[in-house]
């Protein structure tokens, strides 16, 4: 299971970095990023994997609707999620 | 889920270590490719972000570095906020010092007018000279109160503040570049905060549109109470549309320009439309006018148990667009109601009153409420439900429990 969820973190790693390219305009430690568009992810309070699952599917402002705009797959959604719930303030 | 840290570093050295660098992985992905600009955001003192470090951090609830609200009981017993209590909500980040460069230097330029023209920050200064206090308010102010599950910052009554701007009246500009089309409905103001970034401006630039008879009442600030427009405020030029919602007074501000068609960008278009839960478009109203609103500002939840005996309830009311015309005080969760004083001084129809009422409280809970009116239209008891949480001014949402020993 350990090594299963470590598999998930690093995937969800390389989709912030990469595939939707969060780091672009987030800032979050954990991963090395430092954007300054949207929210600094170390500071948003209260941060749940449905609430992030949420805001990445539907998107805000001029954050992309990875999810509606078929960006991002809802696997993809869900491993990113749970690695910026698991790593945000880390 | 546990992922040791020293694990998820390595692996995140080792991944960083095979591209240039983050700069470098934005611009080759191909959703948002983006230059980072100049960091202002980083941890400064006191837990604020470094851009706002002057802020009163006791004052403030930190939702996120770019979403922070007043607290209920600080946005101002003397009726105007002070700068270090104001909340912050930026859709861009706020310009540094090198980016904005002279202030004076500062360009705005101004179309849809018979003549065009761009005017620097020192020659908008001769054209004109006024002063206004105003209410900013967010149009997600409130919520926090809202129960379906909606995205954004959960504000409950802090992402408001009553403020002096001074600067030009925009009917002095429009009157220096010979008057506004005549054909032209709408002001559209345009923000260059977005160009740091890189982003593309049809889905970054913060560009709104209003009525065109909003600018008659409008003006181009770069002061605010007192001092230099601060760059996280729109510095050094903002749009100031009073009786509109914060999002139409465009910080830094770069165009206005009268158009026959409201702006296309996704700020316009998409984003702060007073939709229905499960509904989204552009065919839904836009977030302009304030409806009328007040609140109780103390005692609060957050200010502790009062002692019974004499009670000075204290807030302040709103009428919108028009000026307040009275307020009424609930202390039985609006079972009955009794009209509150205005106090202090009337600084006209955009700003708020404060309204005080002495209340003889003996022990116990209390459920206080107020309700103003602005001659026309009085607060409702519930919220507009709306899929964005915006423009919530229901009297009962607003009312705050109290215990009096």
């Amino acid at each position: 299971n350990t090594i299963a969820d470590e598999a998930k973190m690093l995937k969800g790693l390389e989709i912030f970095n990469e595939t939707a390219a969060c780091a672009g305009c987030h800032t979050m430690k954990a991963a090395g990023a430092e954007g300054n568009v949207g929210p600094n992810l170390d500071t948003v309070a209260g941060l749940t994997v449905e609430s992030v699952i949420d805001m990445v599917t539907h998107g805000l402002g001029v954050m992309p609707a990875y999810g509606e705009e078929e960006i991002l797959t809802p696997e993809e959604i869900e491993i990113v999620s749970t690695y910026v719930v698991n790593s945000a303030g880390k | 889920m546990r992922i040791k840290e020293k694990k998820l570093n390595l692996n995140r050295r080792n991944f960083l270590a095979s591209t240039a660098s983050i700069a470098g992985l934005a611009a080759t992905a191909s959703v948002v490719p983006i230059s980072i600009s100049n960091a202002n955001h980083k941890d400064g003192e006191k837990g604020l972000p470094e851009f706002i470090s002057w802020k009163d951090r006791n004052a403030l609830i930190v939702h996120s570095d770019k979403g922070i609200e007043t607290h209920r009981s600080a946005i101002g017993e003397s009726l105007i906020t002070p700068n270090r209590n104001v909340y912050i909500r930026n859709n861009m980040p706020t310009m540094t010092d090198d980016q904005i460069g002279n202030r004076n230097d500062w360009k705005v330029s101004i179309e849809g007018v018979k003549n065009p023209k761009t005017f620097t920050l020192a020659q908008l200064k001769k054209l004109g000279h006024t002063t206004m206090a105003t209410i900013l308010q967010c149009s997600g102010n409130g919520r926090g109160f809202f129960e379906h599950k909606v995205r954004g910052s959960q504000w409950k009554t802090g992402a408001a503040a009553c403020v002096f701007w001074t600067g030009v009246p925009m009917k002095a500009v429009v009157e220096a570049c010979g008057g506004a089309n005549a054909s032209a409905v709408f002001m559209t103001s345009a923000g260059v905060d977005h160009e740091p970034t890189g982003l593309d401006p049809k889905k970054a630039m913060v560009e709104r549109s209003v009525p065109k008879v909003a600018f008659k009442d409008a003006m181009l600030a770069w002061e605010m109470n007192g001092v230099p427009l601060p760059n996280a405020h729109g510095g050094p030029l903002r749009m100031v549309t009073p009786g509109y919602f914060g999002i139409n007074n465009v910080k830094h501000l770069g165009r206005v320009a009268f158009t026959e068609k409201e702006s296309s960008v996704k700020y316009m278009k998409k984003s702060y439309r007073i939709s229905p839960i499960g509904k989204k478009g552009s065919q839904y109203p836009s977030c302009w006018e304030m409806p009328v609103k007040s609140w109780i500002t103390r005692p609060t939840d957050e200010t502790g148990t009062v002692r019974a005996g004499k009670v000075q309830i204290v807030g302040v009311a709103m009428g919108g667009t028009k000026k307040v015309r009275s307020v009424k005080v609930s202390v039985d969760g609006g079972k009955s109601w009794k009209r509150a004083k205005f106090i202090g001084p009337d600084l006209g129809k955009y700003a708020w009153r404060q309204f005080a009422f002495e209340a003889n409280l003996k022990s116990g809970t209390y459920n206080i409420a107020s309700l103003a009116s602005n001659g026309s239209k009085k607060q409702p008891e519930l919220r507009m439900e709306n899929r964005r949480g915006y423009a919530h001014n229901g009297w009962k949402d607003h009312s705050v429990n109290i215990t009096v020993v």
